[in-house]
C-alpha cells in the first residue's frame, strides 16, 4: 500500500488518469468532467474542513493570547469541538421570524457561501493538476464574484426585519463598497509587474523572476491585506456585527444552521483574501529551490509539494487574521470612513502612480551605460539582479512616500467625526466657589 | 469656566505615529503571551496559562478556607467524638444546627448512671454562612468545617444533612478527564 502510494507521489505519469481510461472513459470525459470533479469535491472537503477547524483555532489563538487554554473537553485538546459544534447546529431549531421576507431570508446564506465558495474554482493551489481551471482574467472574476458576498449580507440584514439587522446590513455595505475600490486598486501594482490578469500566470511570472512581488509592493500589500481584512468584516473592521450595537449585526435573526452558512462564508472568504493575497504577493506556490524536483523527474511530488508551500503561506496570512481580532479593538464608525477614503484609497492610488513611475525608471534605465536591469519580457516584467534591487530601493521608497505624503494631507484635514474637530475643550472640574453658569461663548468669563 | 488648548503632538510623538509604534508593541504583546502559551508544555498551571482546570485538577482553596460540615470520629474506637452538649447549637448565629440527644443507661464504677448520648445532628448546609463558630465552640473538636467546597444538590431537601452524611462525608461525581 505504502509502496504503491509512493510509486504514485513520484511517478511522472498520470496514474489516475490511466485508470480511469482503462475503466472506458473517452479522453475528454476523463480532461474535462472526471478530473475537474474530483479537485472540486477535494477542494470543497479541505475548505469545509478548514472553515471548521478554522473557528476551533480561532478559539485556541484568542485563548492563548489571553492566558487560557480554550476548547479543551471534546475529544484531545479538544480537537473534536467543531464536529460537536456543527451537530449541535444542525440539530438547532431554523427560526424564521414571521415578519420576515421568507423567501430572502431563505436564500441570503446561500448566495454568501456561493459567492465565498466559487472563487476556489480559480485558485492556483499548485502547478498543473493543482489548478481547477485557469481563467485569463482569473483577478477580475475572483474581485468580481467575492463582492457578491455583500449583496448576501445585505439581503439577509433586509429581509430580517429587524432593526439591528437592517443596520448591520447596512453598515456592511458602506463598508464594502468603500474597501472594495481601494482592494482592487491595490492589486494593480502587482499586475504591472506579471502583466497578466491570469492567477496562474501571475505566480509563474513570480517563480520565473525568482521574486515575491511583497518585496516590490510593500505599499500595496499592506493596502491589500488592509481592505481584506476591512472586506471580510473582521475585527478590528466587524462594525456590521458590532456585538455592543448591534447583537449580532445582520445575521441576528438567523439560528442554527442557516447561521452557520453565514459563519462558513466569513471563514471562507479570509480563506479567498489570503489565497489572492499569497498569488500575487507572496509568490503563490513558486519557493525556491522546488523546482528541482520537477527536474529531478518527481512531477507529482512537486506539485504536491508546491500545494503545501501555497497552504502555508496561506496559514501565515491567516494568523494574522487572527492576531490582529485579538490585538485590536473595533474603530468607531468614522474612523472606518476614514481609513478607507483618506488613507487608503489614495494610498493605492499613489501606489499605482508609483509603480508605474519605477516600471518606467527601470525601463529607462536599461542600457544607461553598462547599466542592464531587463533580463526579458516574455513572462512577466523579468529583472536582473541590479533591477530587482533598484525595484526593492524603490518599493521601500513608495511606501514612506504614501505614508508621509498622506499623513501630511490627513494630518491638516477636518476630521468625519465633529467632536474631535474642536481643538479647545472645556475643562471639567471648575474652580470651586463659582457656580456653574450656561454659556455658549468659548472665552473664560471674567472672576467676579 | 475655562478652556485648555489641546496640546500639538511632538515631534516623537509624529513620528510614534507614523512608525505604528503603539500597533507593533501591542501586536507583540499578543504574540508574546501566545508564544508563552504554546511553549508552556504541560499548559495546566504554567508561566503561559493561567485559568484553572477545575474539574480535571483540584483548587488550591486557602488555609482559611471553611466548607462542607463534618462530624469527627475518634481514629481507634470509631464512636463519635460527639458529647451532644449542644454547645454548636447554641453558637450558631443561623440556628441551622440541630443535635438530638438521648439518654442510656450505662454502668459506671459498679453504679448504674444515666449518660446523654448523641442520637442524631441535623446540619442545614442551605442556611450556614460558614462563620465556623461551630467549630469553636466544639469541646471536643468533633465538628469541624473541611475544606470540601462541592455542596451543590439537586434539591432544597439535599442540603440537609445528618448524623450519616455528617460523618461519613456526601458522595460526589469527581470528574477524571
Amino acid at each position: 500500500m505504502s509502496i504503491s502510494f509512493f510509486s504514485l507521489l513520484l511517478s511522472p505519469v498520470n496514474f489516475i488518469g490511466d485508470l480511469l481510461l482503462k475503466l472506458g472513459l473517452s479522453h475528454d470525459a476523463v480532461n474535462s468532467v472526471v478530473w475537474p470533479l474530483i479537485q472540486i469535491s477535494i477542494v470543497v472537503l479541505v475548505v469545509t474542513l478548514w472553515v471548521a477547524y478554522a473557528t476551533y483555532l480561532e478559539r485556541k489563538i484568542s485563548a492563548f493570547m489571553q492566558a487560557r487554554l480554550g476548547p479543551m473537553r471534546v475529544g484531545p485538546w479538544g480537537l473534536l469541538q467543531p464536529i460537536a459544534d456543527g451537530l449541535k447546529l444542525l440539530t438547532k431549531e431554523d427560526f424564521i421570524p414571521e415578519d420576515a421576507d421568507r423567501w430572502i431570508f431563505f436564500f441570503a446564506p446561500y448566495i454568501a457561501v456561493v459567492a465565498a465558495f466559487i472563487v476556489f474554482s480559480v485558485v492556483p493551489f499548485g502547478p498543473d493538476w493543482a489548478v481547477i481551471t485557469d481563467v485569463n482574467i482569473g483577478l477580475l472574476f475572483v474581485i468580481a464574484v467575492s463582492s457578491v458576498g455583500v449583496l448576501a449580507l445585505i439581503l439577509a440584514g433586509w429581509s430580517s426585519n429587524s432593526k439591528y439587522a437592517l443596520l448591520g446590513g447596512l453598515r456592511s455595505s458602506a463598508q464594502m463598497v468603500s474597501y472594495e475600490v481601494s482592494m482592487g486598486l491595490a492589486l494593480i501594482g502587482g499586475l504591472m509587474f506579471a502583466r497578466t490578469l491570469s492567477l496562474s500566470g501571475i505566480v509563474a511570472a513570480q517563480a520565473s523572476d525568482a521574486v515575491w512581488y511583497l518585496v516590490y509592493q510593500p505599499a500595496g500589500f499592506l493596502i491589500f491585506l488592509i481592505s481584506g481584512i476591512a472586506e471580510n468584516n473582521r475585527a478590528p473592521f466587524d462594525l456590521p456585527e458590532a456585538e455592543s450595537e448591534l447583537v449580532a449585526g445582520f445575521h441576528t435573526e438567523y439560528s442554527g444552521f442557516r447561521w452557520s452558512l453565514f459563519f462558513m462564508a466569513e471563514y471562507a472568504a479570509m480563506v479567498v483574501v489570503s489565497a489572492v493575497a499569497t498569488t500575487l504577493y507572496l509568490g503563490g506556490w513558486y519557493f525556491p529551490f522546488v523546482h528541482k524536483l520537477e527536474t529531478g523527474g518527481f512531477h507529482n511530488l512537486y506539485v504536491l509539494v508546491s500545494a503545501l508551500i501555497f497552504v502555508t503561506k496561506m496559514a501565515v496570512i491567516l494568523y494574522l487574521y487572527f492576531w490582529l481580532r485579538w490585538t485590536l479593538p473595533r474603530f468607531r464608525y468614522d474612523q472606518l470612513m476614514d481609513i478607507g477614503w483618506k488613507w487608503l484609497i489614495p494610498a493605492a492610488l499613489i501606489n499605482i502612480v508609483f509603480t508605474g513611475f519605477s516600471v518606467f525608471v527601470v525601463q529607462a534605465l536599461d542600457g544607461w551605460g553598462s547599466l542592464r536591469t531587463i533580463e526579458s519580457m516574455s513572462q512577466g516584467l523579468n529583472l536582473t539582479a541590479t533591477g530587482k534591487l533598484i525595484m526593492i530601493g524603490l518599493g521601500i521608497i513608495g511606501l514612506f512616500i504614501t505614508g508621509g505624503f498622506l499623513s501630511l494631507v490627513n494630518g491638516r484635514s477636518r476630521d468625519f467625526n465633529l467632536k474631535s474637530q474642536r481643538r479647545n475643550i472645556r475643562l471639567v472640574n471648575l474652580p470651586s466657589g463659582t457656580p456653574a453658569v450656561a454659556s455658549t461663548k468659548e472665552t473664560a468669563p471674567t472672576e467676579a | 469656566m475655562s478652556l485648555v488648548k489641546v496640546p500639538k503632538p511632538s515631534l516623537m510623538q509624529k513620528l510614534k505615529r507614523f512608525f505604528l509604534i503603539d500597533l507593533v508593541k501591542g501586536l507583540g504583546l499578543t504574540l508574546k503571551y501566545n508564544i508563552g502559551a504554546m511553549v508552556d508544555k504541560d499548559a495546566v498551571a504554567g508561566k503561559g496559562i493561567y485559568t484553572e482546570q477545575y474539574p480535571k485538577v483540584r483548587p488550591d482553596v486557602a488555609p482559611r478556607f471553611h466548607g462542607a460540615p463534618r462530624l469527627n470520629m475518634d481514629p481507634e474506637t470509631h464512636e463519635t467524638l460527639c458529647i451532644a452538649c449542644n454547645l454548636c447549637a447554641l453558637a450558631c448565629p443561623e440556628d441551622c444546627i440541630d443535635v438530638l440527644a438521648m439518654d442510656v443507661e450505662v454502668v459506671v464504677a459498679g453504679k448504674p448512671r444515666r449518660k446523654k448520648v448523641l442520637d442524631e445532628f441535623i446540619f442545614d448546609t442551605s442556611r450556614c454562612m460558614f462563620c465556623a463558630l461551630c467549630q469553636e465552640a466544639c469541646p471536643t473538636s468533633c465538628l469541624e468545617l473541611t475544606q470540601d467546597f462541592e455542596l451543590a444538590t439537586y434539591s432544597r431537601a439535599g442540603f440537609v444533612w445528618n448524623r450519616e452524611m455528617l460523618e461519613q462525608g456526601r458522595e460526589t461525581v469527581k470528574y477524571t478527564s
